[in-house]
């Protein structure tokens, strides 16, 4: 029991009424307050947030009325450019639009190369750019590469399946400022579509950095601000559950 | 695995309190549209960046605006680059605009809900994180956030029963591209189609528009311990089935 007298029981009868926000006056002042020491009822109450989030992705799109856009670029200030937006003649995609379905089938070498060529790119691009914390899912295809300014030291190290030692990604840790973490993956060797990050530490220790998502076993994340890089000797991804999929060591550095 | 981040949504909130600064989409930005802040980052999350703007980079690599993906537009309305901000409102408006009006059933407040999430969209792009979501969930949060606040400021019913049966067909309909593509929110779809009557209609009452546990009693003419009980059934049952796609089972 918390010191506000909520238990936990009590908490799970008005979990799903906090998390779509639509609990009121002393229940929600006692809810919030049992949070704050309930470790369980956190990840309780953040899961059915999430599925509130989801629900609203059922809802159904409508069309707004026509000049919907060049309104919305008024208002925020941005002058619309000209229309004609078609791709460029001859442009290599370096991306394919979520959801596209793209990069669902088992990796052939040839792709293999042109995504890890695209994500060495993407890497430093990332540096040029400051594309830190977004990620690139589905990133395919040749890059045309283009003025990395990166002076600080980049790292790198090669992802290897814990199961098979093939490798499986690469692993960039920029040690300017500000710092950053790149990394991509592309692995049969899990149905899992979220995998986490993680990094070992000359001390031993295992920090969680984040988790990304896998469209067809692929998948690109960044990460501003990990730990220290000179701390960092390794990284590694695992299942949801905790499974280490692939691990990796740095021992380079450029 | 390190705690994630929770997420409530606030009564008064437009985008709802939050613990944590990658998702605080209530974080103060520069008012000056299309210009980055100074360098300085407003949160912790995002790296501050003096260089390039991301249409640069992107037209270096070749990458038609419209096949980006949609962080990257999200970070290109960020900046303020025309190119991509105009992708990425083309690519969500129907979206946004769909949440909006199915909340508020007025298509012209709609719409000035639906700018608004734009808005709030270029303001806070910077302190997006991805590991919390979509972005299309993302901004689907915040235009039914700012929808239930307008529907909350009205004197009215905030749904009339009657109108739930069509509003749970369309949530739970497949759409005909889904039979040919990956539907991300198909066990989603499926476990609400599967809720009971009584307990999908207090789910949506609740989570799309944002009626309290009294509100539902008396509209459905029930006790209110019945009303917080098919809350609760109704969003564990989804609760499971999301989770269920979550970690990837196929």
């Amino acid at each position: 029991m918390s010191e506000n007298g909520m238990t936990c029981g009590e908490f799970a009868d008005v979990a799903a009424e906090l998390a779509l926000g639509v609990l009121t006056g002393r229940e929600r002042a006692q809810a919030v307050a049992h949070l704050d020491q309930c470790d369980s009822c956190r990840e309780h109450v953040r899961q059915l947030s999430l599925t509130g989030e989801e629900m609203l992705g059922l809802l159904p799109s409508r069309e707004p009325t026509e000049g919907f856009e060049s309104r919305v670029m008024a208002r925020l200030g941005v002058t619309a450019p000209d229309s004609d937006h078609s791709p460029a003649a001859g442009g290599a995609a370096l991306a394919t639009a979520p959801g596209s379905g793209g990069g669902q089938g088992r990796k052939s070498p040839a792709r293999w190369s042109r995504r890890m060529l695209s994500l060495a790119a993407v890497a430093l691009a990332v540096v040029a750019c400051g594309l830190g914390g977004w990620a690139l899912r589905g990133v395919t295809g040749p890059s045309a590469g283009g003025g990395s300014t990166a002076q600080a030291p980049l790292r790198e190290a090669t992802l290897t399946s814990a199961t098979t030692q093939q490798e499986e990604g690469k692993v960039y840790l920029y040690d300017g400022s500000p710092r950053w973490l790149y990394m991509g993956v592309d692995t049969h060797n899990t149905s899992d579509k979220t995998v986490i990050c993680q990094l070992e530490t000359r001390s031993g220790r295992v920090i969680t950095i984040g988790s990304f998502q896998l469209q067809g076993g692929y998948g690109a994340w960044g990460s501003p601000d990990p730990v220290a890089a000179s701390d960092v000797t390794g990284a590694r991804i695992t299942s949801m559950t905790g499974t280490v999929l692939a691990t990796a060591h740095f021992t380079t550095s450029h | 695995m390190a705690a994630r981040p929770v997420t409530l949504r606030g009564r008064s909130d437009p985008a709802r309190a939050t613990a944590s600064p990658g998702r605080d989409v209530t974080a103060p930005r520069p008012e000056t549209p299309g210009k980055r802040p100074g360098g300085k980052p407003v949160a912790k999350k995002p790296i501050p960046w003096n260089g390039p703007s991301v249409s640069d980079s992107v037209q270096r690599m070749g990458i038609p605006a419209d096949r980006l993906p949609d962080e990257t537009l999200l970070a290109g309305l960020g900046d303020g680059d025309a190119e991509l901000s105009l992708a990425f409102v083309r690519r969500f408006q129907r979206v946004v605009f769909g949440v909006a009006v199915t909340v508020l059933g007025d298509p012209t407040t709609a719409e000035d809900v639906a700018q608004q999430t734009f808005e709030r969209a270029w303001r806070h792009a910077q302190v997006y994180d991805t590991r919390r979501g979509s972005v299309r969930a993302w901004l689907s949060t915040i235009a039914h956030n700012l929808a239930v606040d307008v529907l909350r400021a009205r004197t009215s019913a905030p749904v009339d029963p009657q109108d739930l049966p069509a509003l749970l067909t369309a949530m739970t309909d497949t759409p005909e591209r889904f039979a040919v593509a990956h539907d991300s929110a198909a066990g989603l779809r499926r476990a609400l189609a599967d809720l009971p009557g009584g307990q999908a209609r207090a789910v949506a009452m609740a989570g799309i528009y944002g009626m309290t546990a009294r509100q539902i009693a008396e509209a459905e003419g029930i006790p209110l311990g019945t009303a917080k009980t098919r809350i609760r059934d109704g969003m564990e049952k989804l609760r499971t089935a999301y989770l269920r796609e979550d970690v990837g089972d196929e």
